[in-house]
């Protein structure tokens, strides 16, 4: 498939099912469609994301760009101001991402990526909008232990070497999603971006910890929650016993007798980390993994204090 | 007790084992799901889990209870329930109480009349598919059909037999005993309290009574003729009236035809009253009353025999004996003469008593045994010792006495004994005496007893008069030995001496033997029957565990009543209905929140 056989004109990518959207081609061709599809929706420019701060005015200087003077004092006070911007140079963005076995599941295979698959793509998206603002991006996989790390680059070409990356993962063991976190230190030395994929299938007191040591760094941190919709809403057979992939624990239960009172825990637990996150200035959005990959963009890269 | 139309149908009660089954087999091979989120379910159960254990047990218990009740629902289950129309094959016996109190006039009708109806009523209900039995006061079980049996009631008459209710109550447990199909009793009866008695009827018992109070009542509960032979002088007789009323009734009491004698008399008194002389021979006294609503007692009937006194010889050597003749004469009780012999064998009837010397035993044994008499005299016996009490003699002091030998075999005519052994007896004409009438052998002789005992030792016993005997319609009477006919008017019966004869109705009847009458028995109603007072149904239920006691008029709606059968399917298919809504309920319920 070449480029030429994408949907185009009302055929959004970004707005198409994930996993249809997987069917028409590789990670490269599927992932530059999404990301096509979700700037030519965007009213705003996406220059103006994360890197792109206003600070104070200054006077202008010889040499300054004529870009950054601000007409709309000049046209009231005839003189000429220039807007000064809090962080000059680009972003430096690092994406955690959970690999562990849990994240390798499905729960309708014919119907809904797996939540690993859903990740890959959305992360490969997420790294190109960012690239292509010329942000650096890098990569660290984790599962039970670190599993790659990528430093952060800005160039077109690294995207393609995340590409690979990501192309060549596969599910680990168990998460241990700490040390990983602890990773982007080194990777970060001055104030930057920590997108944090997991399932959050993990210890959360653990984890918390982490992102606050990395919220503390100064860092943004945005935690990108993967379930899949069959973790949402508990279905099976009228009897089962349902075993976690990692731990192999498991329980004996009939579905239709605890649906409702699952669906109340999930929610729980999802409003538990909303609100653990929100209190430490810390990013969350829950993702599933039927949602449109344009959705879940739009969504984390609205600024921080817009989200939810 | 529980039934079912259809039980071959509870063989789904297997069924009944499906949701447990299920239950089971689910929780022992169940599909394993591999699933991340486990931790949410583990968070989720801790929480839950003892009440959804609960709430399944529950809804194992429901679907049990459905499926249970749905199959017997189908099995057409049956219960013994009153008032139900219709009633599953049953063995029922109907006790018709006729004896003769049931002859009362209550109300303008017999109450027999009203316990023939409601026995009809009671048969009425049976099936064909019923075993049903009739026992009047004969005491006599009759099986028959519907139809068979209305016909026997129909003809019952008033029984002058007694009927013990009690012994009836458990002839008819007998007669139950090997009947498979449930059995139960029907006492159709006027509860006099004098017929009732203790049973323990194994089946269940309901009674039919009258509601009204038995009318008040006097009769003739006992008639005494005195000593017999009454002489052509005439005789006297006693009455003892019992009953209810304490007025004084007029007493009539005659001799055959000849004209009655009549006397006032108080209910619990005795009257008594002379009757002239009458020639010889047997004659039926009858007493009676003016009628009232229970007839059969209003009269009364005895034997009597008129005979001229005995003409005696008696051993004027011996003193107490010729005392006692000497006083006898005097009294016109005995006349000299030769027609008895006292204290020697003598050519006719004798009573003989031991010689004073013992030398001259062996010619007197050889006597009697000349005479065909069947004892002799034995052995001398010299211990202090007392005659046994019977009829003839009261308990003597008996200090000297000769044992005596039966020579043949059979019956001996024992008329007394001591300690068991032969005292008197007697051997066709003659009497033998084991000790001499003197104080030197028995107190007999200076006892007050001694005048009444020659009296009847000669005028009775020696002369060879039956005894007169007494007793009630259908009771047995044992017949003396010499007895072959026993005759009633024109009945006549053949009948074996000392064989049982069962009298059927009130009368006198005449001991034959050969052309000669040798005794009466003189039947009557038993005088408890004339005590109508009624027991209360606290007393039935009290003698006979569990009986019901209605009014007749209900005997029949209560018969058959422990076999009639409500059907259980409706209020199985309600709690069907029911444990179904639960469960459904229940299950929708705990599945939007379990």
């Amino acid at each position: 498939m070449n480029r030429s056989d994408l949907p185009s004109g009302r055929s959004r990518l970004d707005l198409l099912d994930p996993l249809e959207v997987s069917k028409l081609g590789g990670l490269e061709l599927i992932t530059e469609g999404v990301v096509e599809g979700f700037l030519s929706g965007l009213h705003r420019s996406p220059r103006r994301g994360f890197s792109v701060e206003f600070a104070e005015h200054r006077m202008y200087q010889p040499g300054d760009e004529l870009r950054y003077v601000d007409w709309k004092i000049l046209g009231r006070n005839d003189r000429l101001y220039v807007k000064q911007f809090e962080e000059e140079t680009n972003l430096r963005a690092v994406i955690v991402f959970d690999t562990s076995r849990s994240m390798a599941w499905t729960g309708s295979p014919a119907t809904v990526l797996p939540k690993l698959a859903y990740a890959q793509r959305l992360i490969a998206a997420f790294a190109l909008v960012l690239i292509r603002q010329r942000d650096a991006t890098g990569l660290i996989t984790f599962d039970d232990d670190v599993r790659s790390v990528t430093p952060p680059r800005a160039r077109l070409s690294h995207w393609h070497q995340l590409l690979g990356t990501l192309a060549g993962l596969e599910a680990g063991q168990g998460t241990a999603a700490e040390p990983a976190l602890r990773r982007v230190v080194g990777q970060l030395r001055r104030r930057g971006l920590v997108v944090f994929v997991s399932d959050l299938l993990l210890d959360r007191v653990l984890a918390l910890k982490a992102l606050r040591f990395l919220r503390h760094r100064g860092h943004q941190v945005l935690v990108l929650h993967i379930m899949d919709p069959a973790e949402v809403s508990l279905g099976g057979p009228t009897e089962a016993r349902f075993e976690d992939p990692e731990s192999r624990s498991a329980v004996v239960l009939r579905p239709r007798d605890w649906a409702g009172a699952y669906r109340d825990t999930v929610r729980g637990v999802i409003s538990e980390w909303r609100l653990a996150c929100r209190r430490h200035g810390i990013a969350y959005h829950r993702v599933t993994t039927d949602t449109p990959f344009g959705i879940v963009l739009r969504e984390a890269l609205t600024p921080p204090s817009r989200s939810a | 007790m529980i039934g079912f139309l259809h039980p071959w149908m509870l063989a789904g009660l297997v069924a009944a084992a499906i949701p447990i089954l299920l239950h089971l087999l689910a929780r022992r091979e169940p599909p394993t799901v591999v699933f991340p989120a486990v931790r949410y379910l583990v968070s989720t159960t801790r929480e839950h889990n003892r009440r959804l254990k609960l709430q399944n047990w529950l809804l194992l218990l429901l679907r049990t209870l459905l499926v249970a009740t749905l199959v017997l629902a189908a099995a057409g289950p049956t219960a013994p329930l009153d008032g139900v129309p219709g009633h599953s094959p049953s063995a029922l016996v109907l006790i018709v109480d006729n004896s003769p109190s049931s002859g009362t006039t209550a109300g303008g009708s017999p109450q027999l009349a009203q316990l023939v109806a409601a026995g009809k009523q009671v048969l009425a209900r049976s099936t064909p598919e019923d075993a049903l039995w009739l026992i009047a006061a004969d005491g006599v079980p009759r099986r028959g059909d519907r139809v068979a049996l209305s016909e026997l009631l129909g003809n019952l008459t008033v029984s002058p037999r007694r009927l013990e209710l009690g012994a009836a109550i458990a002839l008819a447990g007998e007669v139950l005993q090997s009947e498979p199909r449930p059995g139960e009793l029907v006492v159709l009866t006027d509860l006099q309290a004098s017929a009732l008695s203790a049973a323990n009827p194994v089946v269940p018992v309901l009674v039919g009574r009258p509601d009204k109070a038995p009318p008040p009542n006097t009769g003739i509960g006992q008639l005494e003729t005195g000593t017999q032979p009454w002489s052509s002088d005439g005789g006297r007789v006693s009455v003892v009236l019992v009953g209810d009323s304490g007025e004084s009734v007029p007493l009539t009491a005659r001799l055959g035809e000849r004209p009655p004698r009549q006397a006032l008399a108080r209910v619990g008194g005795t009257a008594a009253l002379s009757l002239p002389g009458v020639p010889a021979g047997w004659w039926t006294l009858t007493a009676g009353l003016d009628p009232d609503e229970f007839r059969l007692d209003d009269q009364r009937v005895a034997a009597v025999r008129v005979a001229p006194v005995a003409r005696v010889s008696w051993d004027s050597t011996s003193r107490f004996v010729a005392a006692a003749c000497e006083v006898l004469a005097a009294n016109g009780r005995i006349r000299p003469g030769h027609e008895v012999t006292l204290g020697r064998l003598g050519p006719r009837a004798s009573v003989v008593q031991p010689p004073e010397d013992p030398a001259g035993l062996g010619a007197l044994n050889r006597a009697l045994a000349a005479r065909g008499v069947g004892w002799s005299y034995g052995n001398l016996v010299t211990d202090v010792t007392s005659s046994d009490s019977g009829a003839v003699v009261g308990r003597q002091r008996v200090v000297r006495r000769y044992s005596l030998q039966s020579t043949t075999s059979g019956r001996t005519g024992v008329l007394a004994s001591v300690n068991g052994a032969p005292w008197i007896v007697r051997g066709g004409s003659v009497i033998l005496l084991g000790s001499r009438l003197d104080p030197a052998w028995t107190d007999l002789p200076v006892s007050a007893g001694f005048m009444p005992f020659v009296d009847v030792l000669l005028n009775r016993l020696a002369r060879g008069e039956a005894a007169l005997e007494e007793g009630s319609p259908g009771d047995p009477v044992r017949l003396p030995d010499m007895v072959t006919e026993v005759r009633r008017g024109d009945q006549e019966w053949r009948v074996e001496g000392g064989g049982l004869f069962q009298p059927p109705e009130v009368g006198v009847y005449y001991l034959r033997s050969g052309r000669d009458t040798v005794g009466a028995i003189s039947v009557n109603p038993d005088p408890r029957e004339s005590r109508l007072a009624r027991a209360s149904d606290a007393q039935a239920r009290e003698l006979w565990k569990g009986a019901r006691v209605v009014a007749l008029q209900d005997a029949a709606n209560g018969a058959f009543s422990s076999a009639s059968l409500g059907d259980l399917r409706g209020p199985l298919l309600w709690l069907a209905l029911i444990a179904g809504l639960a469960e459904v309920g229940l299950a929708s319920a705990w599945r939007r929140r379990p």
